[in-house]
């Protein structure tokens, strides 16, 4: 193993570097996974229920208060857990990622590890804690008879396209957080507003004439139609897909390229 | 050799193992606010005000098998110099080439997580450290025994006092098989015993021909592990020579600083004594002149 510190290191030399720390990075994951489903004696429950229980709400809420059974796509409450389980996934990592430099401080002193990898954590983390959830999906599916289709091939596509925005979108706002003190707040409220502008508890196809740029200038938009095709195919959207993808690489390109030229400030910050 | 370790000899004719080159990094002497348009359009060169160079342009390079001790006052750059080895900070300019791998004995509790048991943390710090199952396997109960942990191995790591968590971390890392080895006073906690043996196990991996770099302010240390010396002042090397001459001068600067402060506290008080002496003379005069103008009316 060689450190050079020279030059700032080429694109190639990161991924190389990613690589090289893989194992590391499975077992950050591991131990991360331990200790979320295993310090507690309900484990795997805590860890399903919180869409679960949104999923609940919403479905009362649309159903049975307000009387609407055209919003989003029948049955409602599968529509609901199938986009609620990737909008946890993609919660958790923007605000998990968005802190990882300052939470892993300790060890980004004590180790030269590419500082990529403490970025990557959360969100491979959270794709995986999203694979755990599939059964409870399948669950809901044959309790409340939604077909399945050839779509379901489209799921791990949909979960690709997740990492690299959620990956983008960590590496652009990990080094910011650090260096600017307000950014963290902001992030969270952006988070939250996110979850209302993109069609989770309603179908892309519910917005009112006028706001069709909404679908697809939201990536979330996309990738939500990629994850959902499986049980409702009408819900992909083909030009948002497209778009969701180019943007989640878009994100990619400028947060590495933010990443890696902020790198430096950074470890002398935390 | 002037130390008192046995080691193999240093062969200087070998391709150096660490080159520093122009090494130079700067610190911010507060926390500024920047704006993100400076961050992410404005380069990071020139100096702004309210910086310093917590490295000034040092160069050297170190042999394999080479044990280096680091001395300096605090603040002169002694830990930031072993972490922009470490790579844990890189340079605003010049460069650093280590050529292996290093086992850095500096904030060595920075992977464990209180969570876990002890045992699950010994065998993911391992695992972070690069170690293969198989390694960490083999080292597992050289590193419960080292630890004097095997009673608590199934505790969480949160429960154990600090000294025990130091311990736990030292014997992890000492385990690895790195060719370079980097200590930064971690040794400071502990007790007494648990520092000897410590100590043991540095000389032991020493007697490897491990590359060695200590960063300390013990006179005794110093001399007994390392057989050249860098002496760190305001973030250059301005000493490298033989770990003795180097001990010596610092030693002597920093006497000569001390001899410096209590001369200024002598003066200091000195001043301060006479220009209460001077106030009591004047009150004094001003009471004999009362006097005199009293008994003259």
């Amino acid at each position: 193993m060689t450190v050079d510190t020279t030059v700032s290191r080429s694109p190639w030399a990161r991924v190389k570097g990613i690589w090289a720390a893989r194992k590391v990075l499975a077992l950050l994951i591991r131990r991360d996974l331990k200790v979320k489903y295993a310090s507690s004696a309900l484990g795997y429950v805590w860890a399903v229920l919180d869409p679960l229980l949104m999923a609940g709400v919403y479905w009362f809420v649309f159903t049975q208060i307000f009387q609407r059974l055209d919003v989003g796509a029948e049955p409602y409450i599968v529509f609901l857990v199938a986009g609620l389980l990737p909008w946890q996934w993609f919660t958790g990592a923007v605000n998990t990622s968005g802190r990882a430099l300052n939470a892993s401080a300790k060890l980004i002193r004590a180790q030269n590890l590419p500082r990529e990898i403490w970025v990557l954590r959360p969100v491979l983390a959270g794709a995986v804690s999203y694979v755990f959830a599939l059964p409870v999906l399948a669950l809901f599916v044959v309790v409340y008879g939604a077909g399945v289709t050839w779509y379901v091939l489209l799921m791990p596509v949909a979960m690709l396209v997740m990492i690299v925005l959620l990956t983008g979108i960590g590496l652009l706002l990990a080094p910011l957080i650090v260096l600017i003190k307000d950014l963290d707040p902001i992030v969270n409220v952006v988070v939250r507003l996110l979850f209302y502008a993109s069609p989770i508890i309603y179908s892309h196809r519910d917005l009112p004439p006028g706001y069709e740029w909404a679908s697809v200038a939201n990536p979330l938009n996309g990738i939500l139609g990629m994850f959902r095709a499986a049980f409702f195919p009408d819900q992909l959207q083909v030009s948002g897909a497209l778009t969701a993808t180019a943007i989640s690489f878009g994100f990619l390109a400028v947060g590495w390229l933010v990443f890696a030229r902020l790198e430096r400030t950074v470890l002398k910050e935390i | 050799m002037s130390s008192e370790v046995v080691r193999p000899p240093v062969d200087h004719d070998a391709p150096p193992i660490i080159e520093v080159e122009g090494l130079s990094l700067r610190f911010h002497k507060s926390r500024r606010h920047r704006s993100i348009r400076d961050l992410l359009f404005k380069g990071q060169t020139g100096v702004r005000a309210g910086e310093f160079w917590a490295l000034d342009d040092v160069s050297f390079s170190v042999q394999p098998g080479e044990a280096i001790g680091v001395v300096g006052a605090n603040g002169q750059g002694k830990s930031t110099l072993l972490k922009a080895l470490t790579g844990t900070l890189l340079p605003d300019q010049g460069s650093v080439k280590v050529h292996g791998g290093i086992s850095p004995l500096i904030e060595i509790t920075g992977g464990f997580v209180g969570e876990l048991t002890v045992r699950e943390n010994i065998q993911v710090v391992s695992g972070l450290h690069g170690m293969s199952r198989r390694e960490i396997d083999a080292a597992f109960d050289e590193i419960v025994e080292f630890a004097e942990i095997a009673s608590s191995l199934d505790s969480p790591y949160k429960h154990l006092s600090s000294g025990m968590k130091v311990r736990v971390a030292f014997a992890v890392v000492s385990r690895l098989e790195e060719p370079i080895m980097l200590v930064d006073e971690v040794l400071a906690v502990g007790d007494r015993a648990f520092r000897e043996k410590c100590w043991d196990r540095i000389e032991e991996m020493l007697a490897e021909g491990r590359t060695f770099f200590l960063v300390s302010h013990s006179e005794r240390d110093l001399t007994r592990f390392c057989t050249r010396g860098l002496y760190m002042q305001a973030g250059r090397v301005t000493m490298d020579g033989p770990i003795e001459e180097v001990v010596e001068a610092y030693l002597k600067d920093s006497d000569d600083n001390l001899a410096l402060r209590r001369h200024e506290v002598r003066q200091r008080r000195q001043a301060r004594r006479e220009a209460r002496e001077a106030a009591i003379r004047e009150q004094a005069a001003a009471d004999a002149e009362r006097d005199r103008e009293a008994d003259e009316s």
